[in-house]
Protein backbone atom coordinates (compact mmCIF):
# COMPACT_ATOMS: atom_id res chain seq x y z
CA UNK A 1 0.00 0.00 0.00
CA UNK A 2 1.40 3.98 -1.05
CA UNK A 3 2.22 6.19 0.97
CA UNK A 4 -0.49 9.23 0.64
CA UNK A 5 -3.61 7.81 -0.68
CA UNK A 6 -5.34 10.82 -2.94
CA UNK A 7 -8.62 12.23 -2.56
CA UNK A 8 -9.57 10.79 -5.89
CA UNK A 9 -9.28 7.15 -4.59
CA UNK A 10 -11.44 7.41 -1.18
CA UNK A 11 -13.20 4.11 -1.46
CA UNK A 12 -16.90 4.60 -1.09
CA UNK A 13 -19.49 2.77 -2.50
CA UNK A 14 -22.15 3.22 -5.28
CA UNK A 15 -24.91 5.40 -2.68
CA UNK A 16 -22.28 7.92 -2.53
CA UNK A 17 -21.89 11.00 -4.73
CA UNK A 18 -19.66 13.24 -4.95
CA UNK A 19 -19.84 17.13 -5.76
CA UNK A 20 -17.31 19.59 -6.04
CA UNK A 21 -17.37 22.70 -3.30
CA UNK A 22 -16.68 25.17 -6.17
CA UNK A 23 -19.93 23.81 -8.09
CA UNK A 24 -21.73 24.49 -5.03
CA UNK A 25 -20.67 27.73 -4.39
CA UNK A 26 -21.11 29.04 -7.86
CA UNK A 27 -24.67 27.28 -7.96
CA UNK A 28 -26.77 30.21 -9.76
CA UNK A 29 -29.82 29.75 -7.32
CA UNK A 30 -27.36 30.73 -4.78
CA UNK A 31 -28.46 34.69 -5.57
CA UNK A 32 -32.20 34.34 -5.78
CA UNK A 33 -32.03 32.06 -2.25
CA UNK A 34 -30.26 35.41 -1.27
CA UNK A 35 -32.36 37.57 -2.21
CA UNK A 36 -35.22 36.20 -0.56
CA UNK A 37 -33.97 37.48 3.24
CA UNK A 38 -36.07 35.61 5.96
CA UNK A 39 -34.22 36.96 9.02
CA UNK A 40 -31.69 34.96 11.57
CA UNK A 41 -30.03 31.58 9.78
CA UNK A 42 -29.79 30.11 13.05
CA UNK A 43 -30.92 26.74 13.00
CA UNK A 44 -34.01 27.02 14.84
CA UNK A 45 -37.23 24.71 15.07
CA UNK A 46 -40.20 27.11 14.20
CA UNK A 47 -37.98 27.74 10.89
CA UNK A 48 -40.09 26.07 7.71
CA UNK A 49 -37.33 24.43 6.45
CA UNK A 50 -35.54 23.54 9.68
CA UNK A 51 -35.79 20.28 9.54
CA UNK A 52 -34.72 19.91 6.10
CA UNK A 53 -31.65 21.65 7.07
CA UNK A 54 -30.76 19.83 9.98
CA UNK A 55 -30.98 16.32 8.12
CA UNK A 56 -29.03 17.85 5.52
CA UNK A 57 -26.54 19.12 8.45
CA UNK A 58 -26.76 15.78 10.01
CA UNK A 59 -25.61 13.78 6.60
CA UNK A 60 -22.90 16.33 6.36
CA UNK A 61 -21.60 15.72 9.28
CA UNK A 62 -21.67 11.66 8.75
CA UNK A 63 -19.54 12.26 5.27
CA UNK A 64 -16.99 14.70 7.73
CA UNK A 65 -17.40 11.87 9.87
CA UNK A 66 -16.09 9.12 7.74
CA UNK A 67 -13.39 11.80 6.23
CA UNK A 68 -12.20 11.82 9.28
CA UNK A 69 -11.85 8.69 10.03
CA UNK A 70 -9.95 8.28 7.05
CA UNK A 71 -7.77 11.03 7.68
CA UNK A 72 -6.81 9.64 11.05
CA UNK A 73 -6.42 6.24 9.59
CA UNK A 74 -4.02 7.68 6.26
CA UNK A 75 -1.60 9.91 9.60
CA UNK A 76 -1.10 6.03 10.86
CA UNK A 77 0.16 5.38 8.44
CA UNK A 78 1.30 8.16 6.22
CA UNK A 79 4.35 8.18 8.27
CA UNK A 80 7.38 6.26 9.43
CA UNK A 81 8.51 5.77 12.94
CA UNK A 82 11.45 8.76 12.73
CA UNK A 83 8.79 10.77 10.84
CA UNK A 84 6.45 11.50 14.29
CA UNK A 85 6.28 9.88 17.69
CA UNK A 86 5.02 6.90 18.22
CA UNK A 87 2.66 8.82 20.90
CA UNK A 88 1.38 10.76 18.08
CA UNK A 89 0.38 7.67 16.18
CA UNK A 90 -1.55 5.90 19.02
CA UNK A 91 -3.27 9.57 19.39
CA UNK A 92 -4.82 8.86 15.78
CA UNK A 93 -5.48 5.37 16.19
CA UNK A 94 -7.75 6.17 19.06
CA UNK A 95 -9.19 9.09 17.04
CA UNK A 96 -9.88 6.63 14.05
CA UNK A 97 -12.04 4.59 16.89
CA UNK A 98 -13.52 7.69 18.12
CA UNK A 99 -14.77 8.68 14.20
CA UNK A 100 -15.76 5.41 13.07
CA UNK A 101 -18.52 5.54 16.53
CA UNK A 102 -19.43 8.89 14.99
CA UNK A 103 -20.23 7.28 12.03
CA UNK A 104 -22.38 4.76 13.58
CA UNK A 105 -24.06 7.43 15.62
CA UNK A 106 -24.61 9.97 12.98
CA UNK A 107 -25.69 6.63 10.74
CA UNK A 108 -28.23 5.67 13.12
CA UNK A 109 -29.21 9.42 13.84
CA UNK A 110 -29.62 10.05 9.97
CA UNK A 111 -32.10 7.49 10.16
CA UNK A 112 -33.97 8.78 13.86
CA UNK A 113 -34.34 12.58 11.61
CA UNK A 114 -35.77 10.89 8.48
CA UNK A 115 -32.87 11.08 5.79
CA UNK A 116 -30.85 8.61 4.53
CA UNK A 117 -26.93 7.45 3.23
CA UNK A 118 -26.38 9.43 -0.11
CA UNK A 119 -29.54 11.20 -0.27
CA UNK A 120 -26.82 14.20 -0.47
CA UNK A 121 -23.96 14.93 -2.04
CA UNK A 122 -20.19 14.30 -0.83
CA UNK A 123 -17.67 16.58 -0.53
CA UNK A 124 -14.38 15.89 0.28
CA UNK A 125 -12.16 19.47 1.05
CA UNK A 126 -11.91 17.58 4.57
CA UNK A 127 -9.98 14.48 3.85
CA UNK A 128 -7.94 16.93 1.21
CA UNK A 129 -7.11 18.58 4.40
CA UNK A 130 -6.04 15.45 5.58
CA UNK A 131 -3.56 14.69 3.10
CA UNK A 132 -0.82 17.21 3.77
CA UNK A 133 2.52 15.62 3.61
CA UNK A 134 3.40 17.23 6.72
CA UNK A 135 2.07 16.02 9.60
CA UNK A 136 2.11 19.36 11.86
CA UNK A 137 -0.56 21.07 9.03
CA UNK A 138 -2.18 18.09 8.87
CA UNK A 139 -2.74 17.79 12.31
CA UNK A 140 -3.49 21.43 12.70
CA UNK A 141 -5.44 21.73 9.77
CA UNK A 142 -7.46 18.35 10.46
CA UNK A 143 -7.96 18.70 14.67
CA UNK A 144 -7.49 22.51 15.41
CA UNK A 145 -9.67 23.94 12.13
CA UNK A 146 -11.86 20.84 11.16
CA UNK A 147 -12.35 19.10 14.78
CA UNK A 148 -12.81 23.10 16.20
CA UNK A 149 -15.76 23.13 13.52
CA UNK A 150 -17.16 20.25 14.42
CA UNK A 151 -17.20 21.59 18.00
CA UNK A 152 -19.47 24.40 16.74
CA UNK A 153 -21.40 21.73 14.52
CA UNK A 154 -22.54 19.36 17.17
CA UNK A 155 -23.04 22.11 19.49
CA UNK A 156 -25.39 23.73 17.26
CA UNK A 157 -27.00 20.51 16.67
CA UNK A 158 -27.45 19.60 20.19
CA UNK A 159 -29.21 23.00 20.93
CA UNK A 160 -31.70 22.13 17.56
CA UNK A 161 -32.05 18.93 19.79
CA UNK A 162 -33.02 20.81 22.65
CA UNK A 163 -35.36 22.77 21.23
CA UNK A 164 -37.41 20.95 19.51
CA UNK A 165 -37.86 18.25 21.90
CA UNK A 166 -35.86 15.75 20.76
CA UNK A 167 -33.68 14.08 23.04
CA UNK A 168 -32.16 11.55 21.42
CA UNK A 169 -30.47 14.33 19.18
CA UNK A 170 -29.57 16.51 22.61
CA UNK A 171 -28.03 13.37 24.16
CA UNK A 172 -25.87 12.01 21.12
CA UNK A 173 -24.07 14.92 19.93
CA UNK A 174 -23.32 15.76 23.41
CA UNK A 175 -21.48 12.61 23.48
CA UNK A 176 -19.83 13.16 20.45
CA UNK A 177 -18.64 16.85 21.32
CA UNK A 178 -17.14 15.30 24.56
CA UNK A 179 -14.61 13.67 22.06
CA UNK A 180 -14.42 16.40 19.68
CA UNK A 181 -12.86 18.54 22.21
CA UNK A 182 -10.16 15.99 23.06
CA UNK A 183 -9.70 15.75 19.02
CA UNK A 184 -8.79 19.54 19.05
CA UNK A 185 -7.11 19.48 22.02
CA UNK A 186 -4.65 16.42 20.78
CA UNK A 187 -4.34 18.70 17.87
CA UNK A 188 -2.91 21.72 19.79
CA UNK A 189 -0.66 19.48 22.17
CA UNK A 190 0.48 17.99 19.10
CA UNK A 191 1.61 21.13 17.17
CA UNK A 192 3.18 22.81 20.18
CA UNK A 193 5.33 19.86 20.97
CA UNK A 194 6.22 19.54 17.07
CA UNK A 195 7.35 22.98 16.67
CA UNK A 196 8.20 23.99 20.30
CA UNK A 197 11.85 24.25 18.45
CA UNK A 198 10.58 25.36 14.99
CA UNK A 199 8.46 28.43 15.33
CA UNK A 200 8.57 29.13 10.62
CA UNK A 201 6.63 25.54 10.55
CA UNK A 202 4.66 26.92 13.32
CA UNK A 203 3.62 29.63 11.86
CA UNK A 204 3.15 27.65 8.74
CA UNK A 205 1.08 25.17 10.30
CA UNK A 206 -1.32 28.51 12.07
CA UNK A 207 -1.33 30.08 8.81
CA UNK A 208 -3.18 26.41 7.07
CA UNK A 209 -5.20 26.30 10.13
CA UNK A 210 -6.18 29.76 8.76
CA UNK A 211 -7.01 28.64 4.97
CA UNK A 212 -9.05 25.89 6.30
CA UNK A 213 -11.00 28.15 8.79
CA UNK A 214 -12.30 30.16 6.13
CA UNK A 215 -12.75 27.36 3.77
CA UNK A 216 -15.31 26.27 6.14
CA UNK A 217 -16.47 30.07 6.93
CA UNK A 218 -17.32 30.07 3.58
CA UNK A 219 -20.59 31.74 2.86
CA UNK A 220 -21.13 32.89 6.49
CA UNK A 221 -22.20 29.05 7.10
CA UNK A 222 -19.95 29.42 11.03
CA UNK A 223 -20.03 32.26 12.95
CA UNK A 224 -21.38 34.36 15.53
CA UNK A 225 -23.92 36.52 13.94
CA UNK A 226 -27.79 35.85 12.60
CA UNK A 227 -26.97 34.92 9.48
CA UNK A 228 -24.71 31.98 10.58
CA UNK A 229 -26.48 28.58 10.95
CA UNK A 230 -23.57 27.50 12.87
CA UNK A 231 -22.57 29.09 15.71
CA UNK A 232 -19.20 29.55 17.19
CA UNK A 233 -19.13 27.36 20.55
CA UNK A 234 -17.04 29.57 22.51
CA UNK A 235 -17.13 27.99 25.67
CA UNK A 236 -16.37 24.18 24.88
CA UNK A 237 -13.34 25.43 22.28
CA UNK A 238 -11.98 27.29 25.40
CA UNK A 239 -12.50 23.97 27.12
CA UNK A 240 -9.97 22.45 23.72
CA UNK A 241 -7.23 24.93 24.63
CA UNK A 242 -8.80 27.68 22.40
CA UNK A 243 -7.42 31.43 23.67
CA UNK A 244 -10.00 34.30 23.45
CA UNK A 245 -7.30 35.75 20.99
CA UNK A 246 -7.72 32.58 18.99
CA UNK A 247 -11.50 32.77 19.21
CA UNK A 248 -11.38 36.00 18.40
CA UNK A 249 -9.48 35.31 15.18
CA UNK A 250 -11.92 32.58 14.07
CA UNK A 251 -14.90 35.33 14.63
CA UNK A 252 -13.11 37.69 12.30
CA UNK A 253 -12.26 35.28 9.76
CA UNK A 254 -15.95 34.10 9.50
CA UNK A 255 -16.71 37.56 9.14
CA UNK A 256 -14.34 37.99 6.79
CA UNK A 257 -15.94 35.04 4.68
CA UNK A 258 -19.37 35.89 5.01
CA UNK A 259 -18.49 39.60 3.94
CA UNK A 260 -16.81 38.29 0.48
CA UNK A 261 -19.99 36.32 0.31
CA UNK A 262 -22.15 39.18 0.42
CA UNK A 263 -20.22 40.88 -1.78
CA UNK A 264 -19.64 38.09 -4.28
CA UNK A 265 -23.52 37.91 -4.48
CA UNK A 266 -23.71 42.03 -5.45
CA UNK B 1 -12.95 -17.59 64.30
CA UNK B 2 -9.25 -17.88 64.02
CA UNK B 3 -7.06 -15.30 66.09
CA UNK B 4 -5.29 -12.46 64.12
CA UNK B 5 -2.38 -13.64 65.27
CA UNK B 6 -2.46 -17.12 63.79
CA UNK B 7 -0.09 -18.04 60.88
CA UNK B 8 -1.03 -18.53 57.86
CA UNK B 9 0.50 -19.45 54.77
CA UNK B 10 1.60 -17.11 51.74
CA UNK B 11 -0.18 -19.12 49.81
CA UNK B 12 -3.63 -20.00 50.14
CA UNK B 13 -4.26 -23.56 49.07
CA UNK B 14 -6.12 -23.37 46.12
CA UNK B 15 -3.33 -20.94 44.62
CA UNK B 16 -0.92 -23.23 42.78
CA UNK B 17 1.44 -20.86 41.01
CA UNK B 18 4.81 -21.95 40.70
CA UNK B 19 8.59 -20.19 40.30
CA UNK B 20 9.77 -19.91 37.68
CA UNK B 21 8.35 -20.39 34.57
CA UNK B 22 9.62 -21.44 30.96
CA UNK B 23 11.06 -17.85 30.10
CA UNK B 24 14.23 -15.50 31.35
CA UNK B 25 13.68 -11.75 31.58
CA UNK B 26 15.92 -11.46 28.39
CA UNK B 27 13.51 -13.80 26.52
CA UNK B 28 9.97 -12.58 27.58
CA UNK B 29 11.07 -9.04 26.40
CA UNK B 30 12.43 -9.97 23.44
CA UNK B 31 9.24 -11.48 22.82
CA UNK B 32 7.73 -8.46 23.92
CA UNK B 33 9.64 -6.33 21.69
CA UNK B 34 8.44 -8.34 18.65
CA UNK B 35 4.36 -7.61 19.95
CA UNK B 36 5.03 -4.34 19.94
CA UNK B 37 6.70 -4.45 15.94
CA UNK B 38 3.86 -6.59 15.06
CA UNK B 39 0.99 -4.22 16.45
CA UNK B 40 2.57 -0.97 15.01
CA UNK B 41 2.70 -2.30 11.57
CA UNK B 42 -0.74 -3.97 11.99
CA UNK B 43 -2.36 -1.14 13.25
CA UNK B 44 -1.06 1.48 10.84
CA UNK B 45 -2.22 -0.88 8.43
CA UNK B 46 -5.70 -1.26 9.61
CA UNK B 47 -5.82 2.85 9.78
CA UNK B 48 -4.39 3.35 6.41
CA UNK B 49 -6.91 0.84 4.73
CA UNK B 50 -9.80 2.43 6.33
CA UNK B 51 -9.37 5.05 3.18
CA UNK B 52 -9.13 1.70 0.91
CA UNK B 53 -12.57 -0.28 1.40
CA UNK B 54 -15.95 1.20 0.19
CA UNK B 55 -17.91 -1.42 2.27
CA UNK B 56 -18.98 0.73 5.21
CA UNK B 57 -19.56 -1.62 7.81
CA UNK B 58 -15.53 -2.85 7.12
CA UNK B 59 -14.20 0.62 7.09
CA UNK B 60 -15.79 1.33 10.58
CA UNK B 61 -14.26 -2.23 11.89
CA UNK B 62 -10.81 -1.48 10.75
CA UNK B 63 -11.10 1.76 12.14
CA UNK B 64 -12.26 0.50 15.52
CA UNK B 65 -9.72 -2.58 15.23
CA UNK B 66 -6.71 0.05 14.08
CA UNK B 67 -6.72 1.25 17.77
CA UNK B 68 -7.15 -2.07 19.79
CA UNK B 69 -3.64 -3.04 18.06
CA UNK B 70 -2.08 0.29 19.03
CA UNK B 71 -3.22 -0.44 22.56
CA UNK B 72 -1.57 -3.07 22.66
CA UNK B 73 1.35 -1.54 21.20
CA UNK B 74 1.34 0.56 24.12
CA UNK B 75 1.13 -1.81 26.24
CA UNK B 76 4.12 -3.57 25.52
CA UNK B 77 6.00 -0.53 24.96
CA UNK B 78 5.48 0.32 28.20
CA UNK B 79 6.21 -3.27 29.60
CA UNK B 80 9.79 -3.04 27.91
CA UNK B 81 11.53 -0.70 30.54
CA UNK B 82 10.17 -3.20 33.31
CA UNK B 83 11.96 -5.86 31.67
CA UNK B 84 15.29 -4.06 31.94
CA UNK B 85 15.14 -2.64 28.23
CA UNK B 86 15.11 1.24 29.29
CA UNK B 87 16.02 2.04 25.11
CA UNK B 88 12.46 0.54 23.72
CA UNK B 89 13.63 1.18 20.34
CA UNK B 90 16.16 -1.55 20.63
CA UNK B 91 13.70 -4.39 20.75
CA UNK B 92 10.65 -2.60 18.89
CA UNK B 93 12.06 -5.38 16.58
CA UNK B 94 10.82 -7.98 14.13
CA UNK B 95 12.00 -11.66 15.19
CA UNK B 96 13.37 -11.94 11.78
CA UNK B 97 13.84 -10.96 7.80
CA UNK B 98 10.90 -13.73 7.46
CA UNK B 99 8.75 -11.40 9.85
CA UNK B 100 9.35 -8.57 7.98
CA UNK B 101 8.18 -9.93 4.54
CA UNK B 102 5.06 -11.84 6.58
CA UNK B 103 4.33 -8.07 7.66
CA UNK B 104 4.92 -6.34 4.00
CA UNK B 105 2.38 -9.31 2.66
CA UNK B 106 -0.36 -8.62 5.02
CA UNK B 107 0.03 -5.29 4.25
CA UNK B 108 0.41 -4.98 0.55
CA UNK B 109 -3.39 -5.00 -0.61
CA UNK B 110 -4.82 -1.28 -1.47
CA UNK B 111 -7.30 -1.49 -4.41
CA UNK B 112 -10.94 -1.36 -3.21
CA UNK B 113 -11.76 -4.60 -4.92
CA UNK B 114 -9.28 -6.38 -2.97
CA UNK B 115 -11.22 -6.29 0.78
CA UNK B 116 -10.93 -9.64 1.16
CA UNK B 117 -7.29 -10.18 0.49
CA UNK B 118 -6.82 -7.34 3.47
CA UNK B 119 -9.25 -9.17 5.63
CA UNK B 120 -8.09 -12.85 5.13
CA UNK B 121 -3.98 -11.67 5.46
CA UNK B 122 -4.95 -10.31 8.91
CA UNK B 123 -7.94 -12.31 10.42
CA UNK B 124 -7.39 -15.72 9.17
CA UNK B 125 -3.16 -15.54 9.21
CA UNK B 126 -2.13 -12.99 11.54
CA UNK B 127 -4.59 -12.97 14.21
CA UNK B 128 -4.73 -16.40 14.48
CA UNK B 129 -0.66 -16.72 14.62
CA UNK B 130 -0.52 -13.81 17.63
CA UNK B 131 -3.60 -15.39 19.87
CA UNK B 132 -1.35 -18.70 19.65
CA UNK B 133 1.87 -16.16 20.49
CA UNK B 134 0.16 -14.76 22.65
CA UNK B 135 -1.48 -17.75 24.46
CA UNK B 136 1.80 -19.63 24.67
CA UNK B 137 3.38 -16.84 26.74
CA UNK B 138 0.62 -16.72 29.02
CA UNK B 139 0.52 -20.59 29.61
CA UNK B 140 4.75 -20.88 29.81
CA UNK B 141 5.63 -17.58 31.79
CA UNK B 142 6.18 -17.91 35.80
CA UNK B 143 2.36 -16.83 37.44
CA UNK B 144 4.29 -14.93 40.00
CA UNK B 145 7.30 -13.43 38.75
CA UNK B 146 6.05 -12.33 34.89
CA UNK B 147 2.37 -11.24 36.30
CA UNK B 148 2.57 -7.66 34.77
CA UNK B 149 3.24 -8.95 31.56
CA UNK B 150 0.37 -12.04 31.89
CA UNK B 151 -1.89 -8.64 32.52
CA UNK B 152 -1.42 -7.25 29.45
CA UNK B 153 -1.43 -10.71 27.62
CA UNK B 154 -5.20 -11.46 28.86
CA UNK B 155 -6.41 -7.70 28.13
CA UNK B 156 -4.67 -8.17 24.69
CA UNK B 157 -5.96 -12.00 23.95
CA UNK B 158 -9.59 -10.48 25.02
CA UNK B 159 -9.62 -8.25 22.24
CA UNK B 160 -8.39 -10.69 19.98
CA UNK B 161 -10.48 -13.12 20.15
CA UNK B 162 -13.37 -10.86 19.84
CA UNK B 163 -11.66 -8.87 17.07
CA UNK B 164 -10.86 -11.86 15.19
CA UNK B 165 -14.50 -13.45 15.41
CA UNK B 166 -15.66 -10.58 14.28
CA UNK B 167 -13.02 -10.35 11.09
CA UNK B 168 -13.86 -14.00 10.07
CA UNK B 169 -17.42 -13.25 10.46
CA UNK B 170 -17.41 -10.12 7.92
CA UNK B 171 -14.97 -12.90 5.75
CA UNK B 172 -17.57 -14.97 5.68
CA UNK B 173 -19.93 -12.00 4.44
CA UNK B 174 -17.95 -11.57 1.27
CA UNK B 175 -17.57 -15.32 0.14
CA UNK B 176 -20.59 -15.12 -1.91
CA UNK B 177 -19.13 -17.31 -4.67
CA UNK B 178 -16.74 -19.95 -5.76
CA UNK B 179 -14.76 -16.75 -7.14
CA UNK B 180 -14.23 -15.09 -4.09
CA UNK B 181 -13.54 -18.42 -2.47
CA UNK B 182 -11.02 -19.16 -4.54
CA UNK B 183 -9.29 -15.79 -3.64
CA UNK B 184 -9.78 -15.89 -0.23
CA UNK B 185 -7.82 -19.58 -0.13
CA UNK B 186 -5.31 -18.46 -2.82
CA UNK B 187 -4.52 -15.40 -0.03
CA UNK B 188 -4.40 -17.15 2.93
CA UNK B 189 -1.99 -20.15 1.58
CA UNK B 190 0.29 -16.92 0.24
CA UNK B 191 0.29 -15.45 3.47
CA UNK B 192 0.30 -18.54 6.03
CA UNK B 193 3.68 -19.80 3.67
CA UNK B 194 5.59 -16.36 4.51
CA UNK B 195 4.21 -17.46 8.38
CA UNK B 196 5.29 -20.66 8.55
CA UNK B 197 8.55 -19.41 6.83
CA UNK B 198 9.04 -17.09 9.78
CA UNK B 199 7.96 -19.48 12.31
CA UNK B 200 5.54 -17.35 13.39
CA UNK B 201 5.00 -13.83 14.71
CA UNK B 202 8.36 -14.34 17.69
CA UNK B 203 10.59 -16.44 14.91
CA UNK B 204 10.88 -20.24 15.86
CA UNK B 205 9.59 -21.09 19.06
CA UNK B 206 6.72 -19.08 18.86
CA UNK B 207 4.46 -21.47 20.35
CA UNK B 208 7.20 -24.16 21.77
CA UNK B 209 9.91 -26.36 20.67
CA UNK B 210 13.56 -24.70 21.47
CA UNK B 211 14.40 -20.68 21.65
CA UNK B 212 17.62 -19.70 21.27
CA UNK B 213 19.21 -15.88 21.30
CA UNK B 214 22.33 -14.87 19.90
CA UNK B 215 22.61 -18.97 19.53
CA UNK B 216 22.54 -19.92 22.88
CA UNK B 217 19.19 -22.11 24.04
CA UNK B 218 17.13 -20.41 26.34
CA UNK B 219 14.04 -22.27 26.46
Amino acid sequence: MKKMLPVEELARDERFVRSEITDRIADPRNDRIAERNLGSARLEPDRPAALDRSRSLMHGIFMGEIQALEGAGRTCFDFDDDEVPFALKLDMARQCWDESRHVEISVKLGEHMGTEIGEYAEQTFLYQAACNPDAVLRLTGVNRALEGLAIDVFNTMKEFGEASGDPVLAACEDWMLADEVTHVKMGSDWLRRMTADDPERRERALEFQRVVDKLFSIGGFRGEGDESPIQLARRFRELAGFSDAELDEIAEISEEAAADSRAASG
Amino acid sequence: MPESTEPRPAFAPWDRRELPGLFTVEESARRVGNYKWIEMRLFEALGGWVATVPELDVKLVLGRHCYHHAWHAELWDKRLPELREMNTERLTQPANDAVVRLMESVREPEAPELTIEKLVGVYRVLMPRKIAAYTYHLNVTSTITDAPTMRSLKFVLSDELDDWREGEMLIQSLLGSPETLARATARQEAVETLAVEAGGVAGPGTIGGTVTVDGEVVA
